[in-house]
């Protein structure tokens, strides 16, 4: 057999490999050998009642922000696509959201949900609506849900710009052939758009879950995983557990159901990529 | 009158969009005995720049600022000078077994870490090697972060452009260096550009990182420098909004800048929009 030869290209590749694996992968096993530290740390996963709530909140946001993300973004996407003119100045309106700070974007809202001084119990009042029970993120039950509306102001301009993009790379010869055919609008929407949009569609929303699932910022200013443990998210939990009760290697176990959570969106998500 | 509905909509989404955007801004214009008056003022109250003096030339924000600024160009040059060679490498030499697109693969994987997980380690390392609470410890934790974003956008960049090109010029006696620097690079001009924009909104919003490895006033980024004032008892809102309108004014000129490269860049190269 042939001795094998380091291709050329490797040198060129070498640093970064270096960088990485010193910065993402022995952290990694660093992280893996705090949890295995001790064994109790995974039969401890199993009891903890925090974070069975903490993953299930998680979850839920996920899928309810993801569901209202990706029909308004879609939605958007077509209503814009749609337009004759000024479609430059609304595309660039609706990124303002997602590109600003997401720690400045959550003081906003603080600003903007205070029950007693807030701007939106204001305005609500102002149009003679009783606000006494719109507590917002301070409400027990109302806080995951404010949360999540935060996320969609936030994101959903991100779902509506790949989608947007998406759309404009669609080929016109089907949808006119469809036309030819006498199909109707939502008809062509149905049958020929969306099937054509799909890679995009699918894209978009592994990229979106797999930022949602980690989701921290906006919370930490928001809610601080409160009132109680209504928005506690498993970040947050895992956040807590290492730099406020010091136990790194419990925080480390967690961190790995997380790690699994990921792994599974980013599989799907290389899979698109690829087929592109 | 279907065109007038649409461009209802339209208007309605384009006001949600900027609403709280605004709001924001005239709080840290208002004075605060107006801040929370009722009926709440969204236009004609009397502004004032007096939250912007206290934040910034009175207060500790322009540190902050001061710190975000270094952070972002450090960690931003850094990705790039180890980054753009990699993505050459795999863009352009012959890579026996499809090891080009399996180290590509690998790489971006490292990006789909979620930030959680490699912090604790990274935490101890850093605090280890004494680099807690420093601008130096962040950057290094930011390049490593904006790197596999470099190597997979640059990388098809350079597939876009015609191998031809570098081979005339290496037939010409070129180096394989320097038909990179004075021939490939150029053409990418602004693709590069467009990524190096990406690291710094990324370094510039981050804040995860950011709260736990730099716990003190000197090494503290705006973003955390804005987070522990909220989190303080009494809130100074007209401070933070005036901090918060600060940090979010370079992303918005920066993203105008690139926005011909949003969407590749948002997809990480998999939507050539």
């Amino acid at each position: 057999m042939k001795a094998r030869r380091i291709p050329e290209g490797f040198w060129w590749v070498f640093p970064s490999i270096v960088v990485l694996l010193s910065l993402s992968i022995y952290p990694l096993l660093y992280a893996v050998k705090l949890s295995v530290s001790d064994r109790g740390n995974f039969t401890r996963l199993f009891s903890d009642r925090l974070f069975a709530v903490a993953g299930a909140q998680t979850i839920i946001l996920t899928v309810v922000a993801l569901a209202i993300e990706f029909v308004l973004g879609l939605a958007l996407a077509v209503l814009i696509d749609s337009l004759a003119r000024g479609r430059t100045l609304f595309r660039t309106a609706l990124l303002v959201p997602m590109l600003m700070p997401p720690v400045v974007a959550a003081v906003a809202w603080r600003l903007i949900y205070n029950p007693q001084f807030g701007v939106l119990n204001g305005t609500l009042r102002r149009l003679g609506f009783n606000t006494a029970h719109l507590t917002w993120t301070s409400g027990e039950s109302s806080a995951l849900l404010s949360v999540i509306l935060v996320d969609v102001w936030e994101w959903t301009p991100f779902l509506f710009l790949l989608l947007s993009a998406g759309l404009q790379a669609i080929p016109t010869e089907p949808l006119e052939a469809a036309r030819m055919d006498g199909a109707g609008a939502w008809q062509i929407f149905r049958d020929v758009t969306l099937p054509l949009l799909k890679p995009t569609i699918l894209l978009a929303l592994l990229l979106r879950a797999m930022d949602l699932v980690r989701i921290f910022d906006q919370i930490f200013i928001l809610t601080q995983g409160g009132p109680g443990t209504a928005t506690e998210t498993v970040s947050l939990y895992i956040y807590r557990t290492a730099f406020r009760f010091s136990n790194f290697g419990y925080a480390a176990a967690m961190s790995f159901v997380l790690l699994a959570a990921t792994m599974i969106f980013s599989r799907g998500l290389l899979r698109v990529m690829r087929s592109r | 009158m279907k065109t007038a509905l649409r461009y209802t909509a339209a208007s309605v989404a384009l006001l949600a969009a900027l609403a709280p955007v605004y709001w924001l801004i005239t709080i840290s214009l208002k004075r605060e005995v107006d801040q929370f008056s009722y009926p709440p003022a969204w236009i004609g109250f009397t502004a004032t720049l007096d939250h912007y003096k206290e934040a910034f030339a009175g207060g500790s924000f322009a540190a902050y600022f001061g710190n975000s600024v270094l952070l972002a160009a450090i960690s931003t040059i850094a990705a790039l000078l180890i980054g753009v060679p990699a993505a050459y490498g795999l863009a352009r030499f012959e890579w026996p077994q499809r090891w080009d697109d399996r180290i590509g693969d690998w790489i971006l994987s490292t990006r789909m870490l979620p930030p959680i997980v490699t912090i604790v380690p990274l935490f101890l390392m850093l605090r280890e090697a004494r680099l807690l609470n420093s601008i130096a410890g962040l950057a290094i934790v930011y390049t490593g972060f904006n790197l596999p974003f470099v190597v997979w956008m640059m990388r098809g960049f350079f597939e876009e452009v015609p191998r031809e090109m570098e081979e005339a010029a290496m037939l010409d006696g070129e180096t394989r260096t320097g038909a990179l620097l004075r021939i490939v690079l150029p053409l990418v001009k602004p693709g590069l550009a467009a990524t190096a924009v990406f690291c710094l909104v990324v370094a510039w919003n981050e804040f995860l990182f950011a709260l736990i490895l730099t716990q003190t006033e000197a090494a503290m980024t705006l973003p955390v420098g804005i987070a522990s004032h909220v989190t303080q008892y009494e809130i100074k809102w007209g401070v933070m909004s005036a901090a918060g309108v600060v940090a979010m004014l370079p992303v918005l000129v920066f993203a105008a800048a690139a926005q011909k490269y949003l969407v590749r860049g948002l997809s990480l190269g998999a939507v050539k929009g």
